[in-house]
């Protein structure tokens, strides 16, 4: 018997719940499709190694003894 | 003086008034209120007009009365409006949204602290895009064309202080909010220096790319404003405890010897051809002026939508994540719905990626910043386009006219340097247009300076007929 071939709603479905999406199944599907064009601006960043670039967000131990009024 | 003068007056105009007893705060407010309530219904600027606009006037002039001897504030009785996302004790705050169940406290924003304490009267909220996402701040009108948009998202600010309502509006700019519509209404806009003025009590956007700033008629105006809002605030944990210069002297020291950049691709490669040449001839006045002008390629600018994109998307995605799960975000409007739904869709890889380019383009503009003192380009690519349009074309590319209006501001929010737009001409339909200047982080004097030098060589009128 051959395993049934992975359906695009299968897909779709391991998707929203990998992002942690919560608009629900029709909606999820709008969302991926208005944001594939935005997706290939950003997927632009993929092409860089930047392995030796530190993130511009430091994280700042201090800042919660920092003064207030 | 004429009613004319009084609404189209400068802050600086309105304080010397002030001061020799020709006019009072109580006279002026009324004034403004009269004419917001004549002209407004065609703009829709403002949200909120505060109830007790004439009772703090009566307060101004009170407190004018007993330091008769003594100095009082610059800013003392001069009416002043918000942006509806910055929290006010006395004014409801939206953000622009009617979501139910989406509310916010009624308690000042450490700018609406500071201009109360300068003794400002907080006139009203003006209207902002949606969670101040977008550049189009509907139902707002551009008052040099009532069909065309006034820009975004501090467009209620933009529209307000250029129709003569008020001569200082407070924006917010994570992409260009301040200096799109500046540009777009002909009015004075500076970004300052990311944790130059604190961002304490406004409703966040994207943590790391929003600025507070002030939208004005003159660049003196705007210096005088930043006199009393920059400052350290340990409340937001992004504000620096830095010095606090004087921004409004040494506006009159002129542009001689002065460095200045033009980044010749991103910037001055994509504006349409009345844009393009309107800042071309500024560049050379400030050239006649003694500038010294070098041109200069940064090609990591191709990657800055990229970034901007991913951080600006998952931030606000972030943010909204409560309410999104609460079913609330069905009742945004379909462009910013989609955006704070789509925050979800941004890896945590690509984020961190884009927050790696950030550290590389804030590297590049260091180097710059090593030969130049400041850099110049138009704020916008086009000008103010009609209600409705989606698309425009620019040169031989056809995009959405919301991608192209942010390319030339969004750096500067990448980056946090401070920006300034200042009006620098006018295109054949007689719509403003605005030059862009950026300097060092915390030196907004050079870019205050080359702005006021712009402002008094083309010495444009800039009071749109409201009818």
């Amino acid at each position: 018997l051959k395993s049934p071939a992975p359906t695009k709603v299968l897909n779709t479905d391991l998707i929203e719940r990998l992002s942690g999406s919560t608009v629900g199944g029709a909606r999820f599907l709008e969302i991926l499709s208005e944001y594939e064009s935005i997706f290939q601006e950003i997927s632009r960043l993929r092409e860089l190694d930047l392995q030796d670039i530190h993130p511009a967000v430091i994280f700042e131990p201090t800042a919660p003894y920092r003064k207030t009024r | 003086m004429s009613e004319r003068e009084l609404h189209w007056a400068s802050i600086s105009q309105l304080r010397k008034w002030l001061d020799k007893g020709e006019i009072n705060s109580v006279e002026l407010t009324r004034h403004l209120l009269d004419r917001i309530a004549s002209h407004d219904p065609k703009l829709k600027s403002f949200i909120y007009i505060a109830d007790n606009a004439l009772e703090q006037a009566k307060a101004s002039d009170r407190r004018r009365m007993r330091s008769r001897q003594h100095a009082v504030s610059p800013m003392e009785g001069i009416p002043v409006a918000l942006k509806d996302n910055y929290l006010t004790a006395t004014m409801p705050t939206t953000a622009g949204t009617i979501t139910d169940g989406i509310a916010f406290p009624m308690q000042d924003s450490a700018c609406a602290e500071r201009l109360a304490e300068a003794g400002c009267i907080l006139l009203g909220k003006t209207r902002t895009h949606e969670f101040a996402w977008g550049t189009i701040t509907p139902p707002v009108a551009n008052p040099w064309d009532l069909e065309r948009i006034p820009g975004g998202s501090s467009g209620g600010s933009g529209a307000a202080v250029a129709s003569g309502f008020v001569p200082m509006g407070m924006g917010s700019d994570t992409g260009g909010s301040i200096r799109i519509p500046a540009s777009f209404c002909g009015v004075v806009g500076l970004k300052p220096t990311f944790g130059r003025v604190s961002r304490h009590g406004i409703v966040p956007h994207s943590w790391s790319l929003d600025h507070p700033g002030p939208l004005t008629r003159t660049v003196e105006d705007a210096a005088l404003v930043m006199n009393v809002l920059a400052g350290y605030d340990p409340r937001d944990p992004a504000c620096q405890d830095q010095p606090v210069p004087d921004y409004a002297s040494g506006l009159q020291r002129g542009v001689r010897g002065l460095r200045v950049g033009v980044i010749d691709n991103h910037f001055m490669d994509c504006n349409t051809p009345e844009v393009q040449a309107c800042v071309e001839a500024r560049i050379s006045d400030l050239a006649s002026q003694g500038a010294v002008v070098s041109h200069f390629q940064m090609p990591i600018l191709d990657y800055g939508l990229a970034a901007i994109y991913a951080i600006e998307l998952a931030s606000s995605g972030a943010f909204h994540d409560r309410w999104i799960a609460e079913g609330r975000s069905v009742q945004y409007g379909p462009d910013v719905r989609t955006l704070v739904e789509m925050g979800r869709l941004v890896t945590a890889v690509d984020y961190l990626k884009a927050e790696q380019v950030r550290t590389i383009m804030s590297e590049e503009f260091r180097k710059l910043f090593d030969r130049v003192d400041v850099i110049v380009s138009p704020t916008a690519p086009l000008t103010a386009w009609m209600r409705g349009r989606r698309t425009t074309t620019i040169g031989k590319k056809e995009e959405s006219v919301l991608a192209a209006s942010w390319r030339l501001t969004f750096p500067f929010n990448l980056t946090g340097l401070p920006a300034i737009s200042v009006p620098c001409g006018f295109d054949s339909e007689g719509l403003p247009i605005g030059l862009q200047i950026a300097g060092r982080p915390f030196d907004e004097a050079a870019i205050l300076r080359c702005a006021a030098l712009i402002e008094q060589t083309v010495g444009l009128n800039l009071r749109p007929e409201l009818g």
